[in-house]
């Protein structure tokens, strides 16, 4: 033990040495803290797109407390994807889609769109990835879309957009509902054409041609017999397509077409749409017609379109 | 050799049969030259003299004439599909609602409209000018005619059925709370009936009671237990109403067509019976056109 004790003894530091390193990790610290501060004020204020990007992912996952020098108000990882994702909007000219409904709140803010009233949204942590966020409405635990700022990355959920914004709100005006939807397909755009994100729209892909495919893998014939019976009720006539399939031309002659693309052994039954100004999406689709929205609905178990796995499994 | 023919009582002679041959020679090499010409008119008239007399020409033949067209009999499947060509693009615009599918050489099935599920309406006869509908299918759209009139439906009485089974289904599965008290009061009372010890000029009623009870019991629970399979059978039903208004879609759509191109049942039929003259007269205006040019 006294052995011990006279090694220690010979390394303990001096009162200046010990003052010096003191006042060292403060500065340390003050130092961390203007870095925050600096990279706050440009996440808040810059007219920059790729400064705001910067400053949004070194603030995410910012360790600001040091063992010297705590800060006791901070803004959390979400709160910063939720002032960058109202920023980018701003910056690119949609002024008033989406707006921080409670900036007082350090810790959680909260965001309004504003043709959809009160609601509010949120962005939430991935317990997978500390990088990846999801951001969905305040009231269910269903992300919206996947946003890695990081890796560049955006991911849309099909079927929880569909459960929002054509079950939960149902009733309000579908131009409303696709007013919020534009605003978020605004901000994927900027993100892919400014930063060359990685997005996957999903059923919001309005795109000729994308194939949104079903979860069931093989539809059984009942289920087009079912969307038949719903189109002729609403005067459009469901016609027989290739390989057992089948197509709708609905309004503006825009084509929807329900196909196995895969084989007999292999099933792989999905949708894609046709329009003549490439903007139709499954969302819209859902949203403009409500039979297909009752089909939809009634077989939602192998109707549901797939989304990532990985990221929201 | 003259022998022969003095004794020949039949008084055939060579000359004779060389006209007959050379008449068959004859028909064969018209028919030849008219399918070569694309003159499907001729073709019709050559294999059928006498229904072309009477039905396209309007003649009432005294005697009938020579047909040859047992000379030619075995090639049906090569003429059935060298006529069904034009035959066809008429019926396109005649019956814009049916659909052709060769199965064979000369040979087609008709298929009533091309949207989903659309049925198999029989087959086209090119030959005699002529559709051979299916017997059920075409029973069914007539009677989907007929009951139209009376403003119902081929499959109402049967939808009904298994609307009203379903809404008994339905409540077979709410009234289970109901059951279940019922079922608690009447075991109540059973225990009650059992620890009673009666007079002996009252055994007899109680006994009865108990039989009684015991029988509303098993009652409850035989209702128990279709309720408890009443969720798939409702699904069932459901399929089987699903599959019912797919066929009354399909008669509808049928309906609407034949209206929008005959304006009736009755002028669709109407047409069918005169579909040879109609076809082959439409033939000979579109020659004569063709002449004239």
């Amino acid at each position: 033990m006294s052995n011990e004790n006279t090694e220690t003894e010979k390394n303990v530091l001096t009162t200046t040495q010990l003052l010096n390193h003191y006042a060292q990790s403060i500065q340390t610290g003050l130092d961390n803290g203007s870095k925050y501060v600096n990279a706050f004020t440009s996440l808040n204020t810059t007219q920059d797109l790729n400064e705001l990007l910067t400053a949004a992912v070194s603030l995410t996952n910012y360790q600001l407390n040091s063992d010297f020098v705590e800060f006791p108000h901070q803004f959390s990882d979400e709160d910063v994807q939720l002032i960058f994702f109202a920023r980018l909007l701003k910056l690119s000219d949609n002024v008033d889609g989406l707006s921080i409904s409670n900036s007082e709140h350090v810790q959680k803010l909260l965001a309004k769109f504003s043709s959809l009233g009160d609601n509010t949204f949120t962005f939430t942590k991935s317990t997978k990835n500390a990088a990846g966020f999801f951001f969905g409405p305040t009231a269910h635990n269903r992300p919206l879309f996947y946003l890695n700022l990081k890796s560049k990355e955006m991911m849309f959920h099909s079927s929880a957009l569909i459960d929002y914004f054509v079950v939960d709100m149902e009733g309000l005006e579908v131009s409303a509902l696709k007013q919020a939807i534009n605003v978020i397909m605004r901000a994927a755009e900027v993100l892919k054409e400014s930063f060359g994100f990685k997005i996957d729209f999903n059923v919001l892909d309005g795109v000729n041609g994308e194939f949104y495919e079903f979860a069931a893998g093989a539809i059984p014939e009942p289920i087009l017999d079912e969307l038949f019976v719903k189109s002729a009720d609403n005067q459009y006539i469901l016609m027989s397509g290739e390989n057992g399939g089948a197509s709708l031309t609905l309004d503006n002659d825009t084509q929807l077409n329900v196909y196995n693309a895969g084989d007999e052994d292999r099933p792989k039954w999905g949708a894609t749409i046709h329009d003549q100004d490439q903007k139709e999406s499954w969302l819209n689709l859902l949203l403009d017609y409500p039979f297909i929205k009752d089909w939809y609905l009634d077989n939602k178990k192998q109707l549901e379109i797939l989304s990532n796995k990985f990221i929201f499994g | 050799m003259d022998n022969k023919i003095e004794n020949d009582p039949f008084s055939q002679t060579d000359s004779i049969l060389a006209s007959a041959l050379s008449e068959k020679v004859k028909y064969l090499s018209n028919l030849n030259d008219s399918i070569k010409n694309g003159n499907d008119l001729k073709v019709y008239e050559l294999m059928d003299p006498n229904r072309f007399a009477t039905e396209v020409k309007g003649e009432q033949a005294d005697q009938p004439q020579t047909n040859f067209f047992s000379l030619a009999a075995d090639l049906k499947a090569q003429l059935s599909h060298h006529l069904s060509d034009k035959l066809i693009d008429y019926l396109g615009t005649t019956y814009p609602f049916f659909y052709y599918h060769e199965y064979d050489l000369g040979k087609f099935n008709i298929y009533f409209g091309n949207w989903w599920d659309h049925r198999m309406f029989g087959e086209l006869d090119a030959i005699n000018v002529r559709f051979n509908f299916a017997k059920d299918e075409y029973n069914t759209l007539a009677k989907s005619f007929e009951l139209e009139a009376q403003n119902k439906r081929v499959n109402d009485d049967q939808m009904r059925e298994l609307g009203q089974k379903n809404e008994k289904l339905t409540q077979l599965i709410e009234d289970q709370a109901k059951r279940d008290q019922r079922k608690e009061e009447i075991r109540k009372q059973i225990k009650e009936n059992e620890e009673k010890s009666p007079m002996p000029w009252e055994a007899g009623k109680v006994k009865e009671e108990h039989q009684q009870l015991q029988n509303a019991l098993l009652d409850l629970t035989n209702v128990d237990e279709q309720a408890s399979g009443a969720r798939a059978e409702i699904k069932k039903n459901e399929n089987e109403i699903l599959a019912l208004s797919k066929e009354e879609t399909i008669y509808n759509l049928e309906k609407q067509n034949i209206r929008a191109s005959f304006g009736s049942f009755e002028a669709f039929i109407e047409n069918n019976n005169n579909l040879y003259a109609k076809y082959l007269q439409s033939l000979s205006k579109e020659s004569q056109v063709t002449d004239g040019e």
